[in-house]
């Protein structure tokens, strides 16, 4: 990887992180100031799609681009798979599906750098998939 | 020149000529309004045939000046004051001055131009849709702007295209932020380390910082802000309101909120406006001195300090919205604390005049115009910072004034110093200086004329975004003084049409400039 491209995905990467720094703030005041909190119901299966960003990540390392798309593909079908069930009505829910929402836009993002880059976009794409264990651990264990 | 093209310097020229574009009008907007604040029932035909519903027979409603307000308002910071010091003379300037040769990605360049693009005309479409302009303002708070059409004309598509204008905005900014930082940490030239760098270089390094971080939380929080508004959720909207006679069913959502995500941006954002002119002041200070820049390393950590601190101290723009006073406390010390780091800039910029070889160029003019307004618009900030006082002032025109000094007429006059002393290098031709100074003694004064009378609209408590004072008995009194801002108002807009002539006559006939007209030191005057 060139340190341009390195310099430049380490920066989107801040951008990212605070985009969703953002919307966790925003949860956490929204959720201590009402009394209509509700934590959003997850399907269990959901603790399995945290593995695609890391098998994915794997993937890339031993060079095989295309059955990481695969994953990341994966990734990002199960995740608007989630969207259809959840309510924007109920504040939890809205919150859990902007996450969802902005992370699968990520994901579809990183999927198609790994398309047009190949490895030299691996850096963000194992960003994408940390980013999903956070997400993921904010709506199962916090909320 | 291809419209897309890649170069950085064409590129730079878009952006200049993007930002030339709105802040006329944006001048023309703020004409309308001032007009309208001293002849509140003046039935003008021309506004009638503009606006047919927001000026029914040429008598302008007051959603209409609130719609003006807010696209004057939202051009004058988004698209002149955030584009043309950083996105416009950044990039034709930057890798000149670091010796690179273009940007570190030049098709993402490209591509931000055109999203700013694109997002401009996304919000000036606002105008021509169902409604109207929005009437929320630059800060667009909810409940107004969460709620729909229901709260006003220009609430219903007009709204949603503001925010979706300051949506796609954000992205460029992003895309351009990455593209700055990453040039100046990879593309330097090897002999030049971080503490060689001009301060312009400086200012748009540390700007282009706080642009990352800063849009990265606006883009969030209008995208909470537009599902409010078309998913049904309720992030802030509260419970029990009642708009227009009619129940809203939404509840538990807080408007604090979205003060906070969107001032975590703004005040940041007042300092991506003024940055860049604060390293460009620096380098034209020093150029018609004939001296180094005094305290060079003092000057570059000030601005990193500013940019810092510009991110603590966004709770100064909510005193009044009920926040504990040991918050407001503790924003008002570190607001107070900004003070620093620009005392230091100020007096090494008169530091640097101090024994110089002065050269009176219309840039210097401008340079100093510069320094001139930064204080008086600064001097007014101490005052906001404190809550006692600001609680009183909040939503007065001595707000109104404060801003337009230090944020708006500041900028401006660093964009047209630099666009003074950089012409030469952008067209092969000098800026007449005689016109350049007349415009500069006009705009001078006008500018004082327009912004300090309104201080004292604000000591009677005058309100800010309000249409019409003719209502108000105690407002009767300053009728007189704002009549006189308006007049004032005319001979600063005509001033600029001086500045205009003189920018497109002197690209063809003005005098050839030699390579390094001003004896400057800076990298892009070697022949490239
Ligand atoms: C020709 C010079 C200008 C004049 C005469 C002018 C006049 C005005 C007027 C009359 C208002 C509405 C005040 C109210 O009703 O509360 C306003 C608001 C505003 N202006 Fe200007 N302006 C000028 C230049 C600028 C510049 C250069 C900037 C750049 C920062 C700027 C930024 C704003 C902003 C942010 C608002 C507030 C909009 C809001 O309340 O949402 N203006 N201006
Ligand atoms: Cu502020």
């Amino acid at each position: 990887m060139t340190n341009t491209a390195r310099a430049g995905q380490t920066l989107l990467i801040a951008a990212s992180s605070m985009f969703f720094a953002a919307f966790t703030s925003a949860m956490v005041v929204r959720r201590g100031l009402s009394g209509d909190w509700i934590a959003p119901p997850l399907p269990a299966w959901i603790w399995a799609t945290m593995l695609l960003g890391p098998l994915a990540s794997w993937l890339v390392q031993r060079g095989q681009i295309k059955s990481a798309m695969a994953a990341g593909a994966m990734l990002v079908a199960s995740q608007l798979a989630l969207l259809s069930n959840l309510r924007m009505a109920v504040i939890g829910e809205a919150f859990c599906a902007v996450l969802i929402a902005a992370h699968a836009a990520h994901a579809a993002a990183g999927v198609a750098a790994l398309g047009r880059f190949g490895a030299r976009a691996g850096l963000f794409w194992h960003f994408v998939g940390a980013l999903w264990i956070y997400v993921l651990f904010l709506f199962g264990v916090w909320a | 020149m291809t419209i897309f093209s890649t170069d950085h310097k064409v590129i730079g020229k878009q952006y200049i000529g993007l930002a030339l574009f709105s802040v006329l009008l944006g001048i023309v907007l703020s004409l309308v309004m001032r007009f309208h604040l001293v002849h509140p029932d003046a039935k003008v035909k021309l506004f009638g045939a503009l606006w047919p519903d927001g000026a029914p027979g040429g008598q302008m409603t007051p959603e209409l000046y609130l719609s003006l307000m807010t696209i004057h308002g939202t051009i004058m910071v988004f698209f002149v004051l955030t584009t043309a010091p950083q996105s416009g003379f950044g990039n034709y300037f930057l890798p000149l001055q670091i010796g690179a040769h273009d940007m570190a990605f030049p098709v993402l360049n490209m591509l931000s131009f055109w999203t700013t693009a694109l997002s401009l005309l996304t919000l000036l479409a606002a105008f021509f849709v169902e409604g109207g302009a929005p009437l929320s303002g630059w800060t667009a708070y909810p409940p107004l702007s969460g709620l729909g059409r229901i709260t006003g004309p220009g609430q219903g598509l007009g709204q949603d295209l503001w925010i979706l204008s300051i949506a796609l905005f954000c992205v460029a900014s992003l895309m351009a932020a990455i593209n700055f930082i990453v040039t100046i940490i990879e593309l330097r030239a090897p002999d030049m380390g971080y503490f060689d760098m001009p301060l312009t270089c400086w200012g748009w390094f540390v700007t282009a910082l706080i642009s990352l971080f800063a849009f990265a939380v606006l883009l969030a929080g209008g995208i909470l802000l537009l599902l409010d508004r078309t998913a049904g959720t309720s992030f802030f909207v509260p419970g029990g309101l009642i708009v227009n006679d009619q129940i809203q069913t939404r509840s538990g959502g807080s408007p604090i909120l979205f003060q906070h995500l969107f001032w975590f941006f703004g005040h940041p954002e007042v300092y991506i406006a003024i940055l860049p002119g604060m390293g460009l002041i620096s380098t034209i200070l020093s150029t018609f001195s004939g001296k180094k820049v005094f305290g060079y390393k003092a000057m570059a950590i000030a601005l990193l300090a500013i940019g810092g601190l510009g991110f603590v101290v966004w709770g100064h723009h909510m005193f009044i919205s009920g926040m504990s006073p040991y918050s407001s406390i503790a924003f008002s010390v570190l607001t107070l604390a900004v003070g620093v780091p620009s005392a230091v800039k100020t007096f090494n910029w008169l530091a640097t005049l101090w024994g110089g070889r002065l050269r009176f160029t219309a840039a210097m003019h401008f340079a100093l115009g510069f320094v001139s307004i930064f204080i008086t618009g600064g001097i007014t900030g101490l005052i906001l910072g404190q809550p006692g006082l600001d609680i009183y002032f909040h939503d007065t025109y001595f707000v109104v004034a404060h801003f337009h000094l230090i944020m708006g007429v500041a900028a401006i006059f660093a964009i047209f110093a630099g666009l003074h002393y950089w012409f030469p290098k952008m067209y092969g031709r000098f800026l007449h200086e005689g016109l350049g100074k007349l415009h500069f003694y006009m705009t001078f004064i006008g500018v004082y004329a327009v912004f300090v009378p309104l201080h004292f609209a604000g000591f009677v408590g005058n309100p800010r975004r309000y249409p019409d004072f003719k209502e108000y008995e105690f407002l009767k009194a300053v009728m007189p003084l704002h009549i006189g801002v308006t007049h004032a108002a005319y001979f600063l807009a005509a001033a600029q049409l001086i500045f205009l002539f003189n920018y497109f006559w002197s690209q063809r006939r003005g005098a050839a400039a030699p390579a390094n007209p001003w004896g400057a030191t800076t990298r892009e005057w070697r022949d490239d």
